[in-house]
């Protein structure tokens, strides 16, 4: 009897996450300035950071090129770098808006209605996480533009499926980050301070800027990488994205990605069911 | 008839501050049952338990049978809840607020549709509900809240303080509304406020409530019944500075004076109805060397009666 009313309120709880997803997309798009800057972002970093540093090996012959970047030139080696930077921020900055949600009193209308916490909390990551995908989507459409004259080409559309995988994977980690992150933290500020400094050595040290290999000779800093979840999620997206050799197999990037993913899951709906709203 | 809220020797602590002390109470079905009581009375925080927000420190509640600690789903699909402070998505239109609330409680696209034209009109909101919440005034919002916590058929409301910043107009225009929507879902209310007319107005019952606990439950006429049949209120000035408490003492042993509900400015004195009092009362503060500077007859309210229960007025009670 009661396996039965579990069994339909799981089913029917689809709709709640639907609702969540939807909130989420529709806050996006209500809010020109955060659409404005999902798409010029990736245009900045690309035009910003990627092309004048492409431009370091100018003149150098391109075998000394690819033998440092795995095959690739510099500016196709910081392209997956550069989607992955967004995934990074836009994931970890989905943990500000619970905390903004809370502050501005939404928080208690979600929590009294007859839906699990964990079910409002995927909810929102799948919203969050559409808004990283269509911004990853752009970031990879505008650097295959750029591409033409920095010869950056998607290698294949099974690699760019795969790709997709591995974005997915990585911003949801860091989306589950963010949610536990805002949990411990009462206000906007302290999270905000924490995600800034936390950020920093996230994103230099995941090889996304310089290749994992040429951290060797530091102590630390080269061991830091293989903690970050986001060197796995970078390595993977450029093999699948470039078709270049991969630093770790292929299958540890992903078994690694999942493996983060379904704990910090756990921890982020544990710490979502713990919230304390008033 | 059924009670939808069955409370039984609720408390709440925070620490060592008792917040909700031991109290018990019954709303039955269609109701509108109100907690009168100043800030910090403890409110809010029964709400929250009763809302399952909060867990109880002892004592039980149930909705429409359903305990808030044990079976915290099913009390929530039984009821609506408009908080205190703002509780909606303001980067949404009301529309999409309300929709969005719709599909949380899984509703069909009909019954949304259906309901969302019904609470917009019952808080006559039509015409507003395709603009942000954001560029919309405070009491619009709070209309569109109190929409959608009618909106899922829910057997009981919470309201608390409905209509705390709103002016005069508003707030009679929203007990109107309140009224309506409750009539029209069928819904039992639990309403807070420290506004004396709201409870006279709206309640059938109402619970006043102080220091964490409640000191009476009735209905307002019997509450203003039970502090007596007649009352005399005045602002008396000292001349010969004999002392309030003198003239308190003397004027206590005129016979048709039954009591002393305040004694201090404005007195106000329990009475038994008859001819001439105002006069009679002049006359002899007069004689005893004291001026009556305002003076009035009247039935005891609803503020009287908090003041008969609590030994003090509401106004003194938030400290203003
Ligand atoms: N989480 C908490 N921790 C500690 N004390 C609390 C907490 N929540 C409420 N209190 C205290 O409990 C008391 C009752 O608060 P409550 O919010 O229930 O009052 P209220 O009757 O709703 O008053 P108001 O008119 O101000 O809304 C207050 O003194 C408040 O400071
Ligand atoms: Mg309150």
């Amino acid at each position: 009897m009661s396996e039965k009313i579990e069994f339909k309120r799981k089913f029917t709880e689809i709709q709640p996450i639907y609702s969540m997803w939807l909130r989420e997309v529709i806050r996006f798009f209500n809010m020109k300035p955060r659409v404005i800057s999902t798409i010029v972002q990736p245009v900045l970093f690309l035009a910003l950071l990627a092309l004048p540093m492409s431009k370091l090996f100018h003149g150098a012959p391109p075998e000394m090129e690819q033998t440092m970047f795995g095959g690739l030139n510099f500016f196709s080696f910081l392209v997956p770098g550069i989607v992955g930077i967004g995934l990074l921020f836009g994931g970890t900055m989905s943990g500000v808006t619970v905390l903004w949600d809370k502050d501005f009193g939404f928080l208690k209308e979600v929590m009294v209605a007859p839906v699990r916490r964990t079910s409002l909390m995927l909810g929102r990551t799948f919203g969050g996480l559409t808004v990283g995908m269509l911004q990853a989507l752009i970031t990879i459409g505008v650097a295959s533009v750029f591409g033409i004259w920095y010869g950056f080409k998607i290698s294949s559309l099974s690699g760019f499926l795969l790709a997709i995988v591995f974005c997915v994977l990585t911003f949801f980690i860091f989306s589950c980050f963010g949610i536990i992150l805002g949990g411990l933290f009462e206000g906007t500020e302290g999270f905000m301070a924490f995600v800034n400094l936390i950020q920093m050595p996230l994103f230099f040290l995941s090889g996304a800027m310089i290749p994992i290999s040429q951290l060797k000779g530091v102590p630390v800093l080269y061991q830091i990488q293989f903690i970050n979840p986001l060197t796995y999620g970078v390595d993977g997206l450029r093999s699948a994205l470039t078709g270049s050799t991969p630093f770790f197999p292929i299958w540890i990037d992903i078994i690694v990605l999942i493996t983060v993913a379904v704990v910090f899951l756990l921890l982020g709906a544990y710490t979502f069911s713990k919230m304390e709203v008033d | 008839m059924e009670d939808v809220i069955v409370v039984e020797g609720l408390t709440k602590r925070f620490g060592n501050f008792v917040a909700v002390n031991n109290i018990d109470f019954t709303v039955k079905e269609r109701e509108i049952f109100g907690f009168l009581g100043p800030n910090g009375a403890g409110k809010s925080t029964t709400i929250k338990i009763l809302i399952t927000l909060l867990h109880p420190t002892s004592g039980s509640a149930k909705i429409c049978g359903y305990d808030v600690v044990k079976e915290p789903y099913n009390v929530r699909k039984k009821i609506g809840v408009v908080f205190q402070d703002r509780s909606s998505d303001r980067v949404l239109t009301g529309r999409q607020n309300l929709d969005l609330h719709g599909r949380m409680y899984t509703m069909s696209k009909e019954e949304r549709e259906k309901k969302i034209k019904e609470v917009l009109r019952l808080l006559e909101l039509e015409g507003v509900e395709n603009i942000r919440l954001n560029s919309l005034p405070e009491g619009v919002r709070r209309r569109f809240e109190v929409a959608r916590g009618f909106m899922t058929n829910p057997k009981v409301v919470f309201l608390d303080e409905p209509t705390i910043g709103f002016d005069i107009k508003a707030r009679r225009d929203l007990w109107s509304q309140i009224k309506d929507a409750k009539e029209k879902e069928g819904s039992a209310v639990l309403l807070t406020t420290h506004y004396i007319e709201e409870a006279d107005y709206l309640c059938d019952r109402v619970a006043i409530i102080d220091h964490a606990k409640i000191v009476a439950i009735d209905t307002p006429e019997n509450l203003k019944k039970s502090v007596g049949t007649m009352l005399i209120s005045f602002q008396i000035g000292d001349k010969n500075g004999n002392g309030l408490s003198y003239f308190i003492d003397r004027v206590k042993r005129l016979d048709w004076v039954i009591g002393v509900l305040k004694d201090n400015n404005p007195i106000i004195l329990k009475i038994e109805k008859g001819e001439g009092r105002v006069l009679d009362l002049i006359e002899f503060a007069d004689k005893i060397g004291f001026e009556i500077i305002s003076i009035d007859e009247r039935e005891p309210n609803l503020e009287d009666a908090f003041l008969y229960y609590t030994g003090r007025t509401i106004r003194e009670a938030e400290g203003g």
